[in-house]
């Protein structure tokens, strides 16, 4: 259910980011974390015992929320904007 | 009364604690004192490198150099050996890998001096062979275009610097060793035929004797000699050392560089260790005098020099994330040569250090433990006594 | 190299106030912080685009001026603030302190005279069975996550921690259609009711707890259970959290081996056990720390002065102990005023400034502690949360298991240091910030040692993981 997380409507332009090469929606002023939660993606790396890893502090301590940003790898999805047209990979477990 | 033992081994790094498994293992009854913790100080803070060809601190100053530096090499092929017999025998935690390294040349000058390196190498017995260009693309496709030769050791390799002495720790437990940590010795006093030992734990004052002292605490060797009116000539030096997050395996080998201060390689979980010997800033007392107690600071420009390093021998590490940099303090005698041997003036004392002694850990734990039980060293240690020079010249040549 | 008067790492209540104090007293500032605009975690401002600063905190009257000031300041001569910008540690070298900052893969050296830490605090972590599942939030996470982006990151949550900053959370839940399976708190030493008397020196938006009845009104309205003597034991699900275990407490908070927990359907944890202090930078700098549980654990050792054990380096507000937004205001002008005076000499701060600044300070200091006494946290009974197969290491997936063999198998090792090297805990990205508090309170009972005596983690440069790109450019020329 892509969108039903969002408490309120938007109010930035709406664009499209690139998760594992599927589009998803995301907002002017959405964080990345944001757009991939509301996107309903749950699993944005995985550990190294391969579970899956989402966002745990939202305020970039925890480095539970990395993924490869136009790949550059380990970077926090809460901490940066959402960008038209980003490339974003969930990260495997190594 | 205090405890009695025929061999007290001070400093608990890879040395001290190969030496306590060493001796332990001959049925010695040993005892092991660390001030802070195993493994805590130079030893768990190298790159945990296992390199036997000359490095670039030996080369870098010319061929003469490079052939006293040479004489060291009978150590390193005991070294090898050793380090594979233990890591047989203590398994994974030792961490042992020797699966090849690779010194690199990027321009003709570099490569005329691996030729001339691994010839004199060669003539001391140990295995390298010179890779040209396309042989070293072959077996190494992710290094730089720029690198033009190679020497190869196969020989080469790495251990873990994070466990392996924990692990020999736990060894020399096994084989009835004694090893008290937070315990710092105090004081190093003659008694008849004995060492007594004032140790402190917790302030708590402690004492021991024994037989034989050996020292084996890196950069505080010089002030445990003193303590016994000996002398120790080696400097401190501190290193810098980086290690990114995990990536997935790449390179086997431990790659260094024959014209800048490099090396670098992949650990078992996947994260790359980078160092090479760029200088770190050591901490200072008020007065200006060396801190060994104080933390060695990062210096950026050094940690950013490395970095480039890194990247201009291997490119897809630019993009790795580095989780962690270090300052390890290693000693260094004026020569560049390890100082192995009986302590100058103090009957029953001996002291290992200078340099390297990750790598030739192995070898000075056997070659003391022979020398202590009144055997023959199987290697000639003359080149590496104590006092081949005295201590003026050694401040002098050092500064 | 630029070189400035006064660095400061953190743009919250400390950090903002010491940048304009001493902007005011004619210092060069600069203010890094990793969010896009001032305001620290409990001023979190939405996105510049999207909205207007919002109201006020309730219980913080000064804070919206605060933010709006430090807004207001950019692009004035004397400050500059670096937001979206990572301080990567502090480095020395012969011209003396220089602060390493990433902006935008852009690693630049800033030069600083004297540098305050004003890092803040985080959500305490906790181990326990299944917190490393989709779905497991910290009370902080879930309300920036609410209230800067409006996302709601379960739909039907258990909330448990003793921390009154889970009730906010629990309201915030409701108010954006979500709902709340459970709220399971262990007791603490303070009663709903004596809420909203510690509202004003607690971190986080507790201002609208200064309406705690309408809260707890709220919540009983909504039929949202709300256990006391209670605790989430584990949580279970495929990919994410599906459902939830919740633990009685005895009457000394420790769980009753004899009772099942009950098991709860639901798709989101909260976890509101209080913070501790953000001290990887001053850790990284070698100031000296102090184990105070009350204050969150580890604080950095300060002088009443703010200095640290390392000269040029001062802290103002949760690094120094947790004690709430008005203490880390005042904190961060008393540093500010010290700061200048100890570049400029005394003459160059009125004395009455700083007598009136140490006043605030001792003044908001009173208040906190009998706070931070009142929702200490029961580090015991969360140290037992993780089960043998428990990740306590979340980056290295070091269970607990892994923790004790290596604490029993080598009787030699008694440092948290140590024991690190030893299992690999706290060696991946969050650099130990999750599993120091787990991880030295296992061996500490191991050894039958205090938190004091194994000590804390070292931090290394740098304290945010940076490319080896990033670092080979580091000493660029700009």
């Amino acid at each position: 259910m892509p969108d039903s997380s969002r408490v309120a409507r938007p109010g930035g332009d709406r664009f499209e980011i690139a998760v594992d090469g599927q589009p998803a929606a995301a907002y002017d002023g959405d964080t990345l974390a944001a757009a991939m939660v509301a996107a309903g993606i749950t699993r944005f790396h995985s550990g190294v015992d391969d579970s899956p890893r989402m966002v745990l502090c939202n305020m970039g301590t925890c480095f539970e929320c990395t993924v490869t940003v136009d790949e550059v790898p380990l970077q926090r999805a809460c901490l940066i904007a959402a960008r038209p047209g980003m490339v974003v990979t969930t990260e495997s477990a190594r | 009364m205090s405890a009695r033992y025929d061999v007290a081994v001070v400093g608990g790094g890879l040395l001290g604690a190969a030496l306590a498994r060493e001796l332990a293992s001959d049925g010695v009854d040993v005892l092991l004192l660390e001030r802070d913790q195993i493994n805590q100080h130079a030893s768990g803070r190298n790159a945990g490198s296992l390199h036997f060809q000359l490095e670039y601190r030996m080369i870098e100053r010319g061929l003469d150099a490079a052939r006293r530096a040479a004489e060291a090499i009978p150590l390193h092929l005991e070294s090898a050996r050793l380090w594979q017999e233990l890591g047989a025998e203590i398994g994974p935690a030792l961490g042992v890998a020797q699966r090849g390294g690779l010194m690199l040349a990027t321009d003709a000058e570099g490569a005329r001096r691996l030729e001339a390196k691994a010839e004199l190498e060669r003539s001391w017995g140990l295995e390298v062979s010179v890779l040209d260009r396309t042989e070293t693309h072959r077996l190494a496709p992710y290094l730089a275009d720029t690198v033009l030769a190679a020497s190869y050791c196969p020989d080469e390799g790495k251990a873990n610097a994070r466990t392996a002495a924990p692990a020999l720790c736990r060894a020399a437990v096994g084989l009835g060793a004694d090893v008290l940590t937070r315990v710092g010795v105090t004081g190093l006093e003659r008694e008849g035929s004995r060492w007594k030992i004032r140790a402190e734990q917790n302030s708590v004052p402690m004492t021991f004797e024994a037989d034989i002292v050996i020292l084996a605490a890196g950069v505080w060797c010089d002030e445990l000699a003193a303590m016994m009116g000996s002398a120790v000539p080696v400097e401190p030096v501190a290193l810098t050392m980086s290690v990114t997050a995990r990536t997935a395996p790449f390179t086997p080998y431990l790659i260094q560089h024959a014209g800048a201060r490099l090396s670098l390689k992949q650990t078992a979980e996947g994260n790359v260790l980078i160092g090479g010997g760029w200088p770190a800033r050591l901490a200072s007392h008020a007065d200006g005098t060396v801190d060994l107690r104080g933390r060695g600071e990062i210096v950026s420009t050094s940690l950013a020099g490395n970095a480039a390093a890194a990247i201009a021998a291997v490119p897809s590490v630019t993009s790795l994330p580095v989780l962690r940099t270090w300052v390890g303090t290693t000693t260094l005698a004026p020569d560049q040569l390890p100082v192995v041997g009986p302590l100058p003036g103090a009957p029953g004392a001996f002291v290992a250090t200078g340099g390297s002694v990750f790598t030739l850990g192995p070898a000075f734990a056997v070659l003391l433990s022979e020398l202590v039980q009144g055997r023959t060293p199987r290697l000639d240690l003359r080149p590496y006594r104590v006092d081949r020079f005295d201590r003026d010249e050694a401040v002098r040549d050092a500064g | 190299m630029s070189t400035y008067d006064l660095g400061i790492v953190g743009a919250g209540p400390a950090g903002m106030t010491a940048a304009l104090t001493a902007l005011a007293l004619g210092l060069s500032v600069v203010v890094v912080d990793e969010q896009q605009r001032p305001g620290g975690q409990i001023f979190r401002q939405p996105p510049a685009s999207r909205s207007p600063i919002p109201k006020g905190v309730a219980g913080y009257p000064w804070g919206q001026s605060l933010v709006a000031d430090a807004e207001a300041s950019s692009g004035r001569d004397g400050i500059r603030w670096c937001l979206g910008a990572t301080a990567l540690g502090v480095l020395e070298d012969d011209a003396g302190l220089e602060l390493i900052v990433r902006q935008a893969a852009r690693t630049e050296r800033v030069g600083v005279r004297r540098l305050l830490v004003a890092t803040g605090a985080m959500d305490l972590p906790v181990a326990f069975p299944g917190w490393t599942l989709p779905g497991v939030v910290t009370a902080g996470g879930m309300q920036t996550m609410l209230k800067a982006q409006q996302v709601l990151m379960a739909r039907n949550v258990v909330l448990t921690g003793g921390h009154p900053l889970l009730l906010l959370v629990a309201g915030l839940i409701l108010d954006a259609g979500g709902d709340i399976a459970e709220i399971a708190l262990p007791r603490s030493r303070a009663s709903l009711r004596d809420l909203p008397r510690a509202v004003g020196a607690l971190p986080g938006h507790l201002g609208v707890l200064a309406n705690a009845a309408a809260t707890a009104a709220k919540l009983a309205r909504s039929r949202v259970p709300v256990r006391r003597g209670a605790i989430v034991t584990a949580a279970r699900g495929d990919g994410r959290v599906e459902e939830v275990d919740v633990a009685a407490l005895r009457a000394d908070n420790t769980i009753d081996p004899e009772q099942a927990p009950r098991t709860v359907p639901a798709d989101g944890v909260v976890l509101g056990y209080g913070f501790q202090p953000a001290t990887d930078l001053a850790r990284q700098a070698g100031c000296g720390l102090r184990w105070d549980s009350p204050a969150g654990g580890w604080v950095i050792a300060h002088d009443d002065d703010l200095r640290t054990t390392v000269p040029n380096i001062f802290v103002a507000g949760e690094p120094a102990g947790v004690a709430g937004a008005d203490q880390a205001r005042a904190e961060g002008r008393l540093a500010a005023l010290m700061v200048a005076a100890s570049v400029r000499g005394d003459d160059g701060v009125a004395d009455n400034d700083v007598e009136s600044a140490r006043r605030d300070v001792r003044r908001a200091r009173r208040f906190a502690s009998v706070v931070q006494r009142l929702f200490e946290p029961p580090r015991e009974t969360l140290t037992d949360l993780a089960r043998g197969d428990t990740t306590v290491c979340r980056c290295e997936a070091v269970t607990r298991d892994d923790v004790e063999v290596a604490i029993e198998a080598n009787p030699f090792l008694s440092s948290t240091n140590a024991l690190k090297l030893e299992c690999r805990t706290g060696m991946g990205p969050c650099q130990g910030r999750y599993c120091e508090l787990t991880t030295a309170g296992l061996l500490a009972r191991g050894r039958d040692m205090s938190m004091e005596q194994v000590g804390p983690l070292n931090a290394q440069f740098p304290i945010r993981p940076a490319t080896v790109g990033e670092i080979g450019r580091m000493a660029e020329p700009e």
